[in-house]
């Protein structure tokens, strides 16, 4: 009776109903949107760590986040090695360059990532296969996503890096995440030639794979006591925790889009609201005429959260499907790995019923009023 | 012609605004909540522009600041934050140049140098900008401390703005850029930007030891500043200056150098394309509210209107009372969300350190969209009202 009822108030204005369905569809599309950002900013951090194999990570104590990672000496991971759990210790080098062959005489600043070929370190299988060519002299591998204003990333071309001459090899799809504009690989070898000054002796990170079987939190305890407390090691659960508190805490992205997604929240709150006070203070003298024959306020108010329900089920259906066409458009626009997951849904469907709950509250008040003496005033 | 077609029975308005101001002021549970939906709308469309600009103005900040007509630097630097320095004989070639005052260098490091956190010893990545003590090129906001104190070795100024956990406010006496021990000698408040935390600011002589040149002597410079003298025109002093320093070296006036900084963060960062689209939305659900309201109060003052146009007043003027309605709508939302903004931007700019401010431009912005908004739906809901047929009423 109840569905009955809402359902026949919106349907004898449909106007009016679809004007409030459009309403709370925007409002969740736009919360969908500040969660990805609000998401993604962390996860494009993650990008690198997301598309390497390992189960533990080996960083100097001075490390901030991935592109401040501080260095330790090339001996702790050695010494990883002698452990029995381990299977493979890599180290990883970065450093950033100017690449002096941009587009209109500019030079960008390139994010170099320097590597041992022979270690698989991607989960990629075809970048992997790719690794081999950058043993070769002063040849590198260019991220597909480096910005356009690199000039063209075709293979052969030879580019002019700080005061070095570097061969493209390739180009390989992982995502320059927040590393830079353009990131390269090259080989440790090369990467020793480029940066001249740098000691390769000192490591950015270092990077653990397990033999099988073998449990992460485990081996991390038995490494942590084998290497001191010179270096930290990070499991996969606890690198991303770090990672993300980086992202949200340190710089002003989770105030940004936290903001914007409180306030989304509130919009969509007001446009349910908005419908359905009118609607009750229309529908007052029938609301009236109902409680004279004996409906309590129980069943009035029942109705009017029905209608509620109604209205954000039918916006939030729409704005999931428009939530994954934004989200593809983003990833390209942006490079971000804006990505749904049955969380992000879940989350936002709570907060579109906490919104259909909070304007149902509030327009309660205009229901109370509804006074069958006042039928006959 | 005029005189004579207003002769036959149409009634003048007699008041300009008081219909429609009456008409807001009938239903006061009505009109709260008008303007807290339409306010809602506005509050979410001034957070994203007033986003959008902050994002802008924190890279632009430094820049502006900067107290120089002509400025010279490496013709392959992309951006204003990256280390592409040039060799001081260049600055000394524009320096010859008629109409140049005089040319001091700036110097820059955002990649480089560590700062330790005096009460926790940990070592942060932050901006570094040094000059000549005796010429201040980037005048410091709010500078606490002389800046000719800049000229002992190894003293620096800090931002008190800086983000928090770099420890930079409450003012330090010491701390360590790089491992060596500096002396703070006072702060300003400048605030960070989206890629750096914080800022140090050194004398010229401390930046030559700490970043020294790798071939040897002075460092290079990463900005030329160029006063010129009184009078002389921008445009030929800057052109002279071109011909005079080698063709690496790009000559800018200030309003190109930050056009050039602002193409580069447009077309980079996401941050551009990600609020406009907030305000959009905020708009649009503004739309759908100012029309719900304006719709339903035209709707239940149809028998008035009806009525109206019985005693002989025109359409014109029955569709006037209420594009002025929805107007006076907009402004019960804008007021309120304004204030409610400035509020906001108060917290979260102090909380993140942000230029968050409601300025007179974002201030007409956003009243030009929220009126704009409202006239729109007016305009829609008021469709109703020239189909009104007196007889209808009764």
């Amino acid at each position: 009776m109840n569905f009955a009822l809402a359902w026949r108030i919106l349907t004898h204005d449909k106007g009016r109903t679809a004007l409030a369905v459009a309403g709370v569809f925007l409002a969740i599309v736009l919360v969908f949107v500040q969660l990805g950002f609000f998401i993604a900013v962390p996860r494009g951090g993650m990008l690198l760590y997301d598309r390497i194999g390992f189960d533990l990570l080996v960083a100097s104590t001075a490390y901030e986040y991935q592109v401040q990672p501080g260095e330790f000496p090339v001996s702790q991971l050695d010494r990883a090695k002698t452990a029995p759990e381990v299977a493979l210790a890599a180290p990883l080098y970065f450093g950033s360059a100017k690449w002096r062959s941009g587009e209109d005489g500019k030079a960008p600043d390139v994010f170099v990532i320097g590597l041992n070929p022979q270690a698989q370190i991607f989960t990629s299988e075809d970048l992997n296969r790719q690794l081999a060519i950058l043993d070769q002299a002063d040849t590198a591998l260019v991220d597909s996503a480096t910005r356009p204003m690199f000039g063209p990333l075709t293979a052969g071309r030879v580019v002019e890096i700080d005061g070095d001459k570097l061969k493209i090899g390739g180009d390989y799809v992982l995502g320059t995440g927040f590393m830079g504009l353009g990131v390269i690989l090259i080989s440790a070898k090369n990467f020793g030639r480029l940066f001249p000054f740098r000691n390769l002796d000192q490591v950015n990170l270092g990077l653990i794979q397990l033999k099988p079987g073998v449990d992460p939190d485990r081996a991390a305890a038995s490494l942590r006591k084998l290497l001191g407390t010179d270096v930290q090691i990070f499991t996969h659960p606890k690198l991303e925790a770090h990672e993300t508190a980086y992202w949200t805490t340190r710089t002003s992205v989770g105030l940004l889009f936290g903001s914007g997604l409180i306030v989304s929240f509130i919009v969509g709150v007001m446009v349910v609201y908005q419908i359905l006070a009118t609607q009750v203070s229309r529908q007052l003298p029938q609301f009236a005429t109902l409680k004279a024959v004996g409906y309590g306020d129980t069943f009035l108010s029942g109705t009017v959260i029905t209608m509620a329900l109604l209205i954000v089920l039918a916006g939030f259906f729409p704005a999931l499907a428009a939530a994954l066409g934004i989200y593809a458009v983003i990833r390209d626009e942006t490079l971000l790995p804006v990505e749904m997951s049955g969380a992000r849904i879940a989350a936002v469907f709570a907060a579109t019923l906490a919104m259909a709950a909070a304007s149902a509250l509030l327009s309660m008040g205009s229901l109370r009023r509804a006074d069958p003496a006042d039928l006959f005033g | 012609m005029t005189a004579t077609s207003n002769f036959g029975g149409e009634r003048r308005p007699v008041g300009f605004v008081p219909l429609a101001w009456r008409n807001l002021l009938a239903n006061k549970p009505r009109l709260l909540r008008s303007s807290g939906g339409i306010g809602f709308a506005v509050l979410l469309m001034l957070m994203q522009l007033g986003f959008e600009r902050a994002f802008f103005n924190a890279s632009l900040e430094v820049i502006r600041l900067l107290d120089g007509d002509i400025f010279l630097q490496r013709a392959s630097k992309y951006r204003f934050a990256t280390k592409d320095p040039f060799p001081r004989r260049d600055l000394e070639a524009a320096r010859t140049v008629p109409g140049v005052v005089n040319a001091w260098p700036l110097y820059a490091d955002w990649h480089h140098v560590f700062w330790q956190n005096p009460t926790n010893d940990k070592n942060f990545l932050v901006r570094i900008f040094a000059f000549d003590p005796d010429q201040p090129v980037l005048p410091l906001p709010k500078l606490e401390g002389s800046p000719k104190d800049l000229s002992d070795l190894d003293t620096g100024v800090v931002d008190r703005r800086a983000r928090r956990f770099l420890g930079m406010d409450p003012q330090p006496s010491a701390a360590e850029l790089n491992g060596s021990k500096i002396k703070i000698i006072g702060s300003f408040a400048l605030g960070p930007d989206f890629e750096n935390d914080g800022t140090v600011v050194i004398g010229d002589r401390t930046f030559a030891k700490l970043l020294p040149n790798s071939r040897g002597g002075p460092p290079d410079i990463e900005l030329g500043v160029v006063r010129l003298t009184p009078g002389s025109d921008p445009t030929t002093v800057q052109q002279a200056i071109t011909a005079a320093v080698p063709s690496d070296i790009a000559v800018l006036t200030k309003a190109q150098l930050l056009e050039l900084e602002r193409k580069f963060q447009a077309d980079v960062s996401s941050a551009g394309p990600i609020f406009v689209m907030g305000t959009l939305v905020g708009f649009i659900v503004g739309l759908l509210i100012s029309y719900q309201i304006i719709y339903t109060d035209v709707a239940e003052q149809q028998p008035q209107y009806a009525t109206m146009k019985a005693m002989g007043y025109r359409t014109r003027y029955l569709v006037q009372v209420v594009l002025e309605q929805a107007v006076l709508s907009a402004l019960a939302g804008w007021v309120p969300a304004s204030l409610v903004a400035i509020l906001l931007f108060r917290i979260v700019g102090e909380v993140a350190l942000l230029p968050l401010h409601m300025t007179l431009e974002l201030a007409l912005v956003s009243l030009l969209l929220t009126v704009g908004m409202c006239l729109i739906s007016a305009m829609l809901a008021v469709r109703r009202v020239i189909s009104t047929d007196p007889a209808e009423v009764f």
